[in-house]
């Protein structure tokens, strides 16, 4: 055994594991042996170094007695004294399959199979996993799991998980050496000069050296160290000596660091990791190609577990889920190799070790479910605390690489990043985060979304429409806003969605209510400060899940503005109040509509409106969906620059939305649209106006999206702007009905609309609803830009600030390129 | 654990058609890791079949084979024993023991293999085993009456070879082995 080995850092390394939980602590091994199941813990039971060591030579007893069965050895004749074996039956060309050589051709194939990854495990720690000693062990107990186990069979993989636990014997074996060798004796008989040491398996005493060691006695007297009793040593080392003494309990077979017996344990904490010695995570699981037994959802247990993680990612960080689902990264592209080697290729193995430690410290009894109606729902994976840490473990890792997977464009890079984890990585910073992500793991498990899982991970790998990630978005009931959403694309494509919308609806229906809605629903998407989205959303919602996010968010948005009626700021705000109140009730009304044109009216009103707000981080954000609707005209375009480029948005609407107003170059979709527009004439907030004009400019695509949303809005509140609402909303209806590219065709359905407002004002909750998100997405980043001191980003996003900067520069760009697009299209109109 | 398969005097086209199907049915790729054939096989299609079944295949000239470029004797060394073939019509008097010792001792080896006589012999013989794998398709011979199809397996392990020997009685497989230990490695020159 290589010496080298051993000189690894001390387990102070793995600080970050309490030491009460680790009474091993240095004994990896024994503390291993422990967590997986196979010794008794010491707190479980008052268990003494005794009880360990009956529990130890049990184990060995049962492999032993497993590899003599199993091991076929042909020459050996079955049954020791019989004369003449059946040679027709055993001979080795037999076709008999119950011959003995039939059993050693099959297992031979095995071996094949095993040897091909046997000598490709750990090249770079070759001097010990290459060693043929060391390779013939780690192939008989792979090859005995697997014959124990012919449904499972051999996995590539398992070696990868073998060869650490092994390692940690042979660790701690040559530290049992070192300790044999400053302790003599204690692990000798030394007496009459004759010392009977035995030394790897065999002994053979040798009258030479027996000579030479009474030489060596009589010349060493002066040097021999002072015998210390048993109880002044080190704790630690008298563990050691404990649990190696060869008079212990069980003798020889007891000694629970044994070199003799390395395979032995090794197969016990093999077979116990596979199995999830009744816990809820089984390794074996993850290698099985067919869906567990009493699995809720039809997929593999590597897939579900895989798409736990994307659960659990898209919960914590949302913007980066959505950004790997629309490049179309599965999770088991990656998680297949993390987690069936439980990160084994990721980490070198000294790192691999410590996060080893803190997987197997975590329990893994199956977690009891109270509700039965979540059981559907729950993912295998995250039901006991070992899972959890395990998928929060994963997550962690991928936040760590969070900047550079945002910074990708295709699904090729993303995944190399992801399989290329990085060599030299701050292990206990993954480690913190990973912990903290347990106990949200755990929580999520609870209350997961089965329709955000169906939708995203069923059966064949749908391809996740923008859209519906987007839905998906405003479904979750908590949006974190406390990672800056650096979904630098998506704002890139809210902002051109903002502005299409805004566009086809300029002549919308109650432009102010809408403005006003705009506002508040910016507004409360807005609560990066405070106010958090949900809840706004939350309160939208009033039928079905997205329309009542979406209502809820509106209805927050009006109650924001109305609050603020007095604000300065809100000045506009106040003016669009009652038209809010419109606009909301006309966005409620809007059931079922599948008039997005609607929505986007709204929507473009509640921008406008949101532009009108000032002051607050709420009126920036605003304020920023308003400039990009407001540089869609192309007068706009220089105030729209400055409002992306400062929070300050209002001043720059309020100027442009007036001109905007009296404008109206574009199209004017539906003519009802110039009822909101006139009431934006009257509405004193040019920030609304602006809105207004926006939602005329409501480009078909928009439409589309939005009326996805607005499909779904079940909302059937009376409006009381019934006629402008049904101007908007045939509007809306008639987009909706078109694919969202021409916005003349847009405009043309605008104004063969008629009365469905309903339809329109579903749309206009919904594509409100979008706006306002894709708003507050696009000024957090902004403001993230340019506030960078403010210590909103995460210890994991400090990375990610330097790309925030360029990124901010550069969404400023784009969203004044959108706008410019924006003005372009209105102006064709 | 190694397989060796030692066959010969199959005599196709001219005698026999091909190996009884019992033979062949038994003989799969994949658990033979060489095949010695003492000669007489007679053309190049048997060859190929033997070829197929392994692909490491040594063969010695008989006297009726098409294929002229083969040797008249081969010495190869699998694990710790040394193997001799020959076909055996150039060691007169045919199927003699000592005289196929005289060879044994001109070509050293442990174990010689040779054919010719149409029927399975094996000797221990100072120190080395002679054996003569008979006729695989059971061929006419004009010194043996009554021609079994036999041929036979070596196991060779370390030091140890078992040697099994497979004949067709009555339309029967039979089997039968024979233990064989060499005394030194093959290092040293003593036998």
């Amino acid at each position: 055994m290589s010496k080298e080995m051993v000189k690894e850092e001390a387990p102070s390394s793995s600080g970050v594991v309490s030491e009460e939980n680790r009474p091993f602590g240095s004994l990896r091994s024994v503390q291993w042996r422990i967590n997986l199941g196979i010794l008794p813990s010491s707190s479980s039971s008052s268990s003494s170094i005794d009880d360990l060591r009956r529990v130890t030579a049990d184990s060995r007893r049962r492999y032993a007695g497993l590899r003599r069965r199993l091991l076929v050895d042909p020459h050996v004749p079955k049954d020791g004294g019989s004369s003449s074996p059946d040679l027709v039956m055993d001979n080795p060309l037999s076709q008999n399959p119950d011959s003995t050589w039939g059993r050693f051709f099959r297992n031979a194939e095995l071996e094949k199979m095993v040897d091909q990854d046997l000598s490709r495990l750990y090249p770079e720690h070759g001097s010990y996993f290459q060693t043929p000693g060391c390779q013939g062990m780690l192939r008989r107990i792979l090859l005995l799991w697997c014959l124990g186990h012919p449904e499972c069979g051999y996995r590539q993989g398992m070696h990868e998980l073998l060869a650490p636990l092994l390692y940690v014997l042979h660790v701690d074996v040559e530290r049992l050496s070192e300790v044999r060798k400053l302790y003599e004796d204690h692990f000798i008989d030394k007496f009459d000069g004759l010392s009977f040491e035995e030394n790897d398996v065999t002994y053979n005493f040798d009258f030479k050296k027996f000579l030479d060691s009474m030489e060596d006695e009589i010349g060493s007297h002066s040097n021999s160290k002072k015998v210390k009793s048993l109880d002044e040593l080190d704790p630690e080392i008298q563990t050691i000596v404990l649990l190696s003494d060869a008079y212990g309990a069980e003798g020889e077979l007891g000694i629970v660091l044994s070199e003799k017996f390395m395979e032995h344990d090794a197969y016990c904490m093999f077979d116990a990791l596979m199995s999830g010695a009744h816990g809820a995570v089984a390794m074996a699981d993850f290698f099985s190609p067919s869906p567990a037994a009493e699995s809720h959802s039809s997929l593999p247990p590597i897939i579900e577990a895989s798409a736990a993680l994307y659960h659990l990612l898209s919960i914590v960080d949302s913007s980066l889920h959505s950004h790997l689902v629309e490049l179309g990264v599965e999770p088991q592209y990656f998680a297949l190799r993390w987690l069936r080697v439980l990160f084994g290729r990721e980490f070198s193995l000294q790192d691999l070790l410590v996060v080893w430690d803190e997987i197997f410290t975590a329990d893994n009894s199956q977690l009891h479910r109270d509700s039965e109606d979540d059981e559907s729902s729950s993912f295998k994976i995250l039901n006991s605390h070992r899972g959890a840490l395990i998928s929060a473990v994963a997550v962690s890792m991928i936040l760590y690489l969070r900047s550079s997977l945002l910074a990708t464009e295709n699904a090729t890079s993303c995944l190399q990043r992801l399989l290329n984890f990085p060599e030299n990585i701050n292990l206990k910073k993954i480690i913190v985060k990973a912990k903290s992500l347990q106990i949200l793991a755990l929580d999520s498990n609870v209350s997961s979304l089965s329709s955000t899982f169906g939708g995203a991970y069923n059966c064949s790998k749908s391809a996740v429409v923008r859209g519906h990630s987007l839905s998906s978005d405003s479904v979750s009931p908590k949006t974190p806003l406390s990672l800056v959403p650096d979904s630098y694309w998506e704002e890139k494509w809210r902002v051109l969605h903002k502005e299409e919308e805004l566009r086809q609806n300029s002549v919308g229906k109650q432009t102010p209510s809408g403005k006003k809605r705009w506002s508040e629903k910016v507004k409360l998407s807005l609560s990066r400060t405070e106010s958090d989205p949900s809840p706004a959303r939350a309160e939208n919602c009033k039928k079905g899940h997205r329309s009542s996010i979406r209502r809820s968010l509106l209805e927050d948005l009006s109650q924001q503005l109305g609050l603020e009626e007095d604000a300065e700021k809100g000045g506009c705000l106040g003016a669009s109040n009652s038209e809010d109140d419109h606009c909301i009730e006309v966005l409620v009304e809007g059931d079922n509509c599948t008039n997005k044109e609607s929505i986007c009216a709204a929507e473009e009103r509640c921008e406008s409106g949101s532009g009108t707000v000032v002051s607050d981080e709420n009126s920036s954000i605003f304020s920023e969906p308003a400039s990009p609707g407001s540089g869609t005209n192309d007068h706009e375009n220089d105030t729209e620059k400055s409002s992306v480029a400062s929070n300050l948005f209002i001043d720059e609407n309020d100027d442009h939305q007036q001109s905007n107003l009296e404008d109206s170059p574009l199209p004017v979709s539906l003519p009802p649209e110039d009822v909101p527009l006139n009431s934006l004439h009257e509405n004193e907030s040019s920030g609304k106006m602006v809105s207004a004009m926006k939602e005329r400019r409501h480009l078909s695509g928009r439409f589309q999206w939005f009326w996805k949303f607005g499909r779904n809005n079940v909302g059937e509140e009376t409006s009381d702007k019934g006629g402008t609402n049904e101007a908007a909303k045939s509007p809306n209806h008639d987009c909706k009905r078109n694919t969202a590219d021409s916005l003349t065709a847009g405009a043309s359905r605008n104004s063969s609309s008629t009365s469905k407002g309903d339809a329109v004002d579903q749309n206009v909750m919904g594509t409100l609803k979008n706006i306002g998100q894709s708003m507050l997405e696009h000024i957090q980043v902004i403001e993230s830009v340019f506030q960078q001191d403010r210590g909103q980003v995460g210890s994991l996003d400090n990375f990610s600030k330097n790309i925030l900067v360029g990124k901010g520069q550069v969404t400023a760009m784009t969203a004044l390129k959108e706008l410019r697009k924006i003005s372009n299209l209105l102006s064709e109109m | 654990m190694v397989l060796v398969l030692a066959l010969g005097d199959l005599h196709i086209p001219h005698r026999a058609a091909d190996l009884p199907p019992k033979f062949k049915s038994m003989l799969v790729p994949g658990k033979i890791q060489h095949i010695i054939c003492t000669g007489n096989l007679c053309i190049k299609e048997v060859q190929d079949y033997l070829k197929s079944l392994c692909p490491d295949l040594h063969i010695t000239r008989g006297e009726y084979d098409e294929e002229t470029r083969c040797p008249e004797t081969k010495t190869l060394t699998i694990g710790q024993f040394k193997l001799g073939l020959c076909h055996g019509h150039q060691v007169i008097p045919w199927g003699d023991l000592d005289s196929l010792a005289m060879l044994q001792r001109q070509l050293d080896v442990d174990i010689l293999v040779t054919g010719h006589t149409h029927q399975f012999t094996a000797y221990k013989h100072e120190g080395g085993v002679v054996i003569n794998p008979g006729s695989a398709t059971g061929a006419y011979s004009s010194i043996t009456y009554d021609v079994n199809p036999s041929f036979v397996l070596m196991d060779i392990d370390g030091l140890r070879v078992v040697v099994y020997v497979y004949e067709l009685i009555d339309g029967e497989v039979k089997v039968d082995k024979i233990d064989f230990k060499k005394t030194t490695a093959t290092t040293h020159s003593a036998h």
